[in-house]
């Protein structure tokens, strides 16, 4: 017998109450844990470490284009090292469930400036000498079972090339690794001298530029200098450091996130009042008993220590469940949703989060208790009147 | 009472009073009371409803303060002691048995007699010895993995009666122990609390409304006579000063 075994058995004492509270700490942690799995999806691969890159992009929206010669007038602008573009493909493969992130980008500067992507020297070579050359993600290529060399179609649901057709016809002719893993192989690139050749409108524009400062420049200061240049013209720039421009384009994402955490807290909170009911009514059960044990000597920290054990338990139970079922589902939600939401899991990070809120709730449900034990007495409680 | 001034003082109120506000009302529920207990004494408190027996038992075992006065057990003064301390107190010196025995419904026999052993610095298996000598003692060593809804009302109150002695306490409070129970069950008990007094020297105090129960007991006071004597001696000795 010792204070663990005594609130093991006093936690079973009512199941049913034990149970349903239990499921409801559950299902808290269960949309926490799934949240936290969504919002990891929408929020990895978004960091980059480059501080040097700078991304330009049309003032007015993204889904505006610029002039492909800019490239030349942003390059001469001092503090601006290289500039390289890219242009947005917007493909799939097959069928519009199977999208992909497909770049078109400047087939002599891109990989030399996004160094983060891992190529062979010879596939790269190879790729730049294959006019409709693909260099596909390791992750993408197991995923489809593409090797080097195989003629893959993809479609795009924005650009029509001249014939008429929205199917671009590719070869397989490099396969990149990534730093990050799986999560960072899900990218498809293609020369951009080919798609403004092969595309039927549009031509000798770029999506963005990304200029790149040298280390001694002030990343600001090229940023003004290279929007300056582009002010009264019809192209007016907008030019931010790569880490900005990411943010900005996930922030619609984490904004939906913040709604649906919000959302998460409420149903939290009313799930706490739910455990703290239990605490409160199992409590208010057992006064007599209480009383009893302090009339043998057990102090008010003793029983409320023991309240909050109890709480934690209940809480600790739920929460472990509720993770490991989100857990599974975050598994199988990856896998459902691996093109449209890649990056679903759970962070480590999480799981510190989940054993805070545990403790937290633990000492919230144990308060009102607590001050019901501490103000006690004894004798009344025991029915003992004069 | 000569023999009892002989022997060493386990309990001694003196000039108790304890009142309460009961709505608008302050009710006086003793008024300048004094009392001795004897070690090794087995006191019977008998007499009406009201009259403040239970009061007294809850303040000889620090389960209330009085509002003036001073509680005295062992010769230590328990009513200026924090509540922290009382209850350590408490734990090492008292053993209660109440009416309604008031064991956890989800221990054991057991169980419920090593509970108090929690406070002590006693392992495990030295608990579980001393739960099993206390209930051997009280005749329930062959229930002592039965639950309290798996026991009778004697039985219950036996363990009660194992719960209270378990920690080896000097004094004994009890509280109408045989209130709830049939005759022959009663005696039992009450047997067995004067074997405990008896053989094992505990001092006992026993609220009681029952007669009978008053026959096991070395001393009776019957709180209404003791209350009027005393005020006659005050009386008598203000009377003489005067």
């Amino acid at each position: 017998m010792n204070i663990f075994q005594l609130v093991w058995v006093n936690s079973f004492r009512k199941k049913t109450r034990f149970s349903l509270t239990c499921i409801s700490v559950m299902i808290a942690f269960f949309l926490f844990s799934i949240l936290a799995g969504i919002n990891h999806a929408l929020t990895s691969n978004v960091s980059s470490n480059n501080q040097l890159r700078l991304l330009t992009s049309h003032k007015i929206s993204l889904a505006r284009s610029l002039p492909i010669n800019y490239q030349q007038k942003i390059a001469v602008i001092a503090g601006v090292e290289s500039v390289s573009y890219a242009s947005w493909f917007g493909g799939f493969f097959k069928d519009e469930t199977n999208q992909l992130a497909v770049l078109a980008v400047d087939h002599n500067s891109y990989f030399e400036m996004f160094d983060e992507y891992y190529i062979s020297k010879l596939q790269l070579e190879q790729w730049k000498k294959t006019r409709t050359g693909l260099v596909v993600g390791q992750a993408i290529a197991n995923k489809y079972d593409w090797k080097v060399g195989d003629r893959v179609p993809l479609n795009s649901s924005i650009w029509m090339n001249r014939e008429g057709s929205f199917t671009w016809p590719f070869t397989v002719a490099a396969i990149y690794q990534s730093a990050d893993g799986a999560s960072g192989e899900k990218q498809i690139f293609f020369q951009h001298s080919y798609f403004d050749k092969a595309r039927a409108y549009a031509r000798n524009t770029v999506s963005w530029l990304t200029p790149k400062v040298t280390e001694q420049a002030d990343v600001d200061e090229v940023s003004q200098r290279i929007d300056k240049l582009f002010v009264n013209s019809n192209g007016a720039t907008r030019t931010t450091t790569e880490q900005v421009f990411i943010k900005e384009r996930v922030q619609q994402f984490v904004d939906m996130a913040m709604v649906i955490k919000l959302v998460v807290i409420a149903v939290f909170f009313t799930l706490l009042l739910i455990v703290c009911n239990t605490m409160v009514q199992s409590n208010r059960e057992r006064l007599n008993e209480s009383a009893m044990m302090k009339a043998l000597g057990f102090s008010s920290l003793f029983l409320i220590a023991q309240v909050y054990l109890e709480s934690f338990f209940i809480l600790a139970l739920g929460a472990l469940f509720g993770c490991m079922f989100a857990l599974l589902c975050l598994v199988w939600l990856s896998q459902l949703f691996a093109n449209f939401l890649p990056g679903i899991a759970i962070d480590n990070s999480h799981y510190l989060s989940v054993a805070l809120l545990v403790l937290t709730a633990a000492t919230l449900c144990s308060l009102l208790p607590a001050l019901t034990l501490n103000r006690l007495t004894i004798s009344k409680t025991l029915g003992a009147k004069a | 009472m000569q023999n009892n001034n002989q022997k060493k003082v386990a309990i001694e109120l003196i000039n108790i009073n304890k009142s309460y506000q009961k709505g608008s009302n302050k009710v006086v529920v003793h008024d300048n009371f004094n009392l001795s207990i004897a070690k090794g004494e087995f006191v019977a408190l008998m007499g009406p409803s009201g009259l403040g027996k239970s009061t007294l038992l809850n303040l000889i075992g620090g389960l209330d303060l009085p509002t003036s006065g001073s509680v005295i057990i062992d010769n230590q003064r328990i009513d200026t002691l924090s509540e922290g301390k009382l209850s350590t107190w408490r734990a090492e010196n008292i053993g209660f048995v109440f009416q309604s025995h008031h064991l956890l419904p989800v221990l054991t026999a057991q169980g419920n007699v090593e509970l108090p052993l929690l406070l002590t610095a006693l392992n495990s298996k030295q608990r579980k010895q001393h739960a099993s000598l206390a209930l051997r003692l009280v005749g329930m060593e062959e229930r002592a993995k039965h639950l309290p809804k798996e026991l009778s009302g004697g039985q219950e109150q036996r363990v009660a009666i194992a719960r209270a002695i378990v920690s080896d306490p000097k004094i004994i409070l009890c509280d109408e122990p045989t209130g709830n129970l049939d005759r022959k069950t009663a005696d039992e008990i009450l047997t067995l609390l004067t074997t405990l007094n008896k053989y094992f020297g505990k001092t006992i105090v026993m609220v009681t409304h029952d007669l009978r129960a008053s026959e096991y007991a070395s001393r009776v006071i019957n709180l209404e006579k003791y209350i009027h004597d005393s005020k006659q001696n005050q009386l008598s000795a203000v009377e003489v000063n005067s």
